[in-house]
């Protein structure tokens, strides 16, 4: 007997020190060879354990002789309510004969019954907190005791068992929050630099990889604006729509977190959002608000459909949802930022393109009165003819011909016109940067020719497209072409010449570059003309240089000034060449 | 004054559309039409020998027509014009009326104002162009005067009677009788006043030496 207990002892002390150093992958295997020796060393049938991380069924390893059925889960508390609330408050069972059971363990003994249990010996396993599973070992051929000893020796067993299940645990939930820090990392680099039009697209995705990660079935974002009246919502599966489910949103609005795992739960004032999640048939939800500044920004809402998430933490679930928030709201309000200064921006575009437009107005005019006079004299050449007694048919229709083309063409530069002034949202498109030099050297053309001022293009041929917005670039080129002029303007009685000049910077760069013969720029100015306000005209708002600096700047280019070596300034931007992949 | 040729327009305008329109307009009231897209392009062409009315645009590219009508009148060119403008700029009209022009029209052009424009364009022309001829003429018959004759008749336009011409050129009063007479034979004058309208169409006479 000695001898025995010894080599069992042995077998112990073996099989826990196996037990330490193993990597958490490796634990279960080892975990159901040490049940297997155990259970063979003490001549059992049976033998199982069951891990319950936070009190739901886990992992399960058992032994069975050969022949046997697997052992029952004795921890189930409907085949063994006795059994199982035992060994949930910590205490052994055992029995070596089922009749030893008491009049109140009569489900669990007919349960051990019918699976053939004829003894056995269940402990708690705890690493000193609460339980985290259970070691069973049973006798099916032949009935058998628990001697007091082998109690001892089996409750350090399950302590060892207990202890390594916990260290596996907290490894996997180190492991779980390493791969959750490197999702939230790159989550935040995919958000970080989005331009107002990419937002929808990739934060669609950002969803769809927070939803896998989660393992959830649906998940949405919501938005809400600064004064909080309107909402816009992004999902997954088409959910959710923010006006079913009142009452949810008024609690993000509030900053309450939204979490539930039976709809019975929802107070009686989430009528209607129950019946939306019938409808849609979700079940359990978790919502958080999205804050940033202080201010409520939106919510993010993830629903898990019919099946329930097993074994979830929901601790660490909540602790995962706030940092995936931060990073959302983080987007959304850089969004509503970059909104407003785009907002502005094309404010001060507008402004500077109206007082554009009344400096060019008298050329305008003239660019009008051309088509309507050449209407105008034909009609009454066509009236004429028409008073002659026999009418030229010939003639009548070269006339009707000429004023159906001088009326396309009032009516083009009324269109060109009206492009121009537009107040429109940025544009960015492949573009020709040549087109639209010489769409402005028309506009300007008559106006130059008033001043006086020879106006040259030199155009570059083969330039790569850019990718930007028509509008803005012709209006820095149009600002820039009427600061030149301006520059001629008298008393200036030098050398009267404009030059537009399109070329390459270098493999993968545009410039546009406008060059006057004038004054040049005052030394002590070169740093402030493109400050906004800042204008050396009497007449000038001082916003034009300001507004084209930012517009250049929206597109990626730089804007500069220098005087020439041979008298006169030159202002130039740079444009980066459309990337083929967005075009 | 209209010649049996129809009086000739020139319409000098940048604009294709309007050159051809008003080219129509015009011909088709009756005028001879030549275009033109500058002014330097028309100054090529030689001076049109009949009346002739210019249908200019104030601004074009290179020449402008004040500057095309400064050029004119540099030249010593007869021209009558008429300007047109999309554009009025107080300036340039001053300066356009102030050389001369007949009128200053703003586009798109009536016809009816653009017609009486180019009428009184055109007879202004054509009376000039008879001034000039007139002119011409009397020149001729002074050139057959000779250098004593010549003498005589820019004395006798002044006003001075034979006896004090004959002191100052220090001649008989019969020699003075005779070539007056032959003055007033070749300048085909019928009286002394007639004599004086003519030198009066050519220019102060300065006597030549004595």
């Amino acid at each position: 007997m000695l001898e025995e207990r010894l080599r069992f002892e042995t077998l112990l002390s073996e099989l826990s020190a196996g037990l330490i150093h193993l990597p958490a992958g490796a634990i279960d295997a080892a975990l159901s060879r040490a049940l297997q020796q155990v259970a063979m060393f003490l001549g059992v049938d049976r033998g199982s354990l069951d891990v319950y991380p936070g009190g739901e069924p886990g992992i399960r390893v058992s032994w069975a002789r050969p022949g046997l059925e697997k052992p029952p889960r004795v921890m189930d508390a409907d085949q063994f309510p006795w059994a199982a609330k035992r060994l949930w408050s910590g205490d052994i069972v055992r029995f070596a004969r089922t009749d030893e059971l008491p009049e109140d363990a009569a489900l669990d003994r007919a349960s051990y019954e019918r699976a053939g249990t004829r003894s056995q010996i269940s402990l708690p396993l705890s690493a000193g907190g609460p339980v985290l599973g259970v070691l069973s070992f049973g006798s099916v051929r032949s009935e058998r005791a628990w001697p007091a000893e082998v109690v001892e020796r089996l409750r350090l067993l399950g302590t060892a068992f207990a202890s390594t299940l916990e260290r596996k645990r907290m490894e996997l939930s180190l492991a779980e929050r390493v791969r959750f820090e490197k999702f939230l990392s790159s989550l935040t680099t995919a958000l970080s630099h989005l331009s107002a039009g990419d937002f929808n697209r990739e934060v669609q995705r950002a969803l769809h990889r927070v939803v896998d990660f989660l393992g959830v079935a649906r998940g949405s974002l919501i938005e809400f604006s600064r004064d909080g009246s309107t909402t816009h919502s992004w999902a997954i599966e088409e959910w959710m729509d923010v006006g079913e489910f009142p009452w949810m949103t008024a609690c993000l609005q509030r900053g309450d977190v939204v979490s539930f795992s039976e709809l019975e739960k929802l107070p009686d004032e989430a009528a209607v959002d129950r019946r939306s999640y019938l409808a849609h048939r979700v079940k359990p939800q978790v919502a958080v608000p999205l804050l940033a500044g202080g201010l409520v920004v939106g919510g993010l809402v993830f629903g898990t459909g019919d099946a329930e998430r097993s074994g979830s933490d929901e601790v660490l679930l909540m602790q995962q949802l706030h940092l995936l928030g931060e990073v959302f709201a983080n987007a959304l309000s850089r969004k509503q930022g970059e909104l407003e200064t785009q907002r502005l921006r094309q404010e001060l575009t507008h402004i500077g393109r109206v007082s554009a437009m009344g400096e060019l107005s008298a050329s305008l005019a003239h660019e009008l009165n051309q088509p309507l006079t050449a209407i105008l004299s034909n009609a009454q050449a066509a009236q004429t003819l028409l008073a002659c007694d026999v009418v030229d048919l010939e003639a009548m229709r070269e006339i009707l011909a000429d004023i159906v083309a001088d009326d396309k063409r009032a009516a083009a530069v009324i269109r060109r016109l009206r492009s121009l002034l537009r107040k429109g949202d940025l544009e960015f498109v492949p573009l020709d940067v040549n087109e639209i030099v010489s769409e402005v050297g028309w506009l300007v053309k008559n106006d130059a020719l008033t001043r006086n001022v020879s106006l040259r293009l030199d155009l570059a041929a083969d330039l790569p497209g850019v990718l930007g917005d028509r509008v803005q670039l012709q209006q820095v080129v149009l600002n820039l072409v009427l600061n030149g002029l301006e520059a001629l303007r008298p008393p200036w009685a030098g050398a009267r010449t404009l030059v537009i000049r399109t070329a390459m910077d270098g493999a993968a760069t545009v410039t546009v570059a406008v060059q006057d013969s004038g004054t040049g720029i005052d030394e002590k100015d070169t740093d402030r003309i493109f400050q906004p306000f800042y204008t050396t005209k009497a007449e000038g708002l001082g916003m034009g240089l300001a507004i084209a600096r930012t517009i250049v700047d929206a597109h990626g280019g730089r804007l500069a000034a220098a005087n020439n070596e041979h008298g006169g300034a030159t202002v130039h931007f740079t444009l980066p060449m459309g990337r083929t992949d967005k075009c | 004054m209209l010649t049996a040729v129809a009086p000739l327009v020139v319409v000098v305008d940048d604009d294709l559309s309007v050159r051809k329109s008003l080219s129509r307009l015009l011909t088709l009231a009756g005028y001879t039409v030549e275009a033109f897209q500058s002014a330097r392009e028309f100054l090529t062409r030689e001076a049109p020998e009949g009346p002739c009315c210019l249908v200019l645009d104030v601004r074009m590219p290179g020449l402008t027509g004040i500057e095309m009508q400064e050029a004119l009148a540099a030249a010593g060119r007869r021209m009558s014009i008429v300007f047109v403008t999309g554009h009025l700029d107080v300036p340039g009209i001053v300066k356009a009326m102030k050389g001369g022009a007949v009128d200053l029209l703003t586009k798109p052009i009536d016809r009816e104002e653009l017609l009486a424009a180019v009428a009184r364009a055109v007879a202004k022309d054509a009376a000039d162009l008879s001034d000039e001829i007139r002119t011409a003429e009397i020149r001729q018959r002074v050139k057959m005067l000779t250098v004593r004759e010549t003498q005589v008749f820019a004395l006798v336009v002044t006003g001075m009677l034979n006896k004090q011409i004959a002191y100052d050129l220090g001649v008989g009063l019969k020699t003075i009788k005779a070539h007056r007479a032959r003055v007033m034979d070749k300048m085909r004058a019928a009286s002394v006043a007639e004599l004086v309208r003519l030198a009066d169409a050519v220019g102060v006479i300065v006597p030549g030496p004595l």
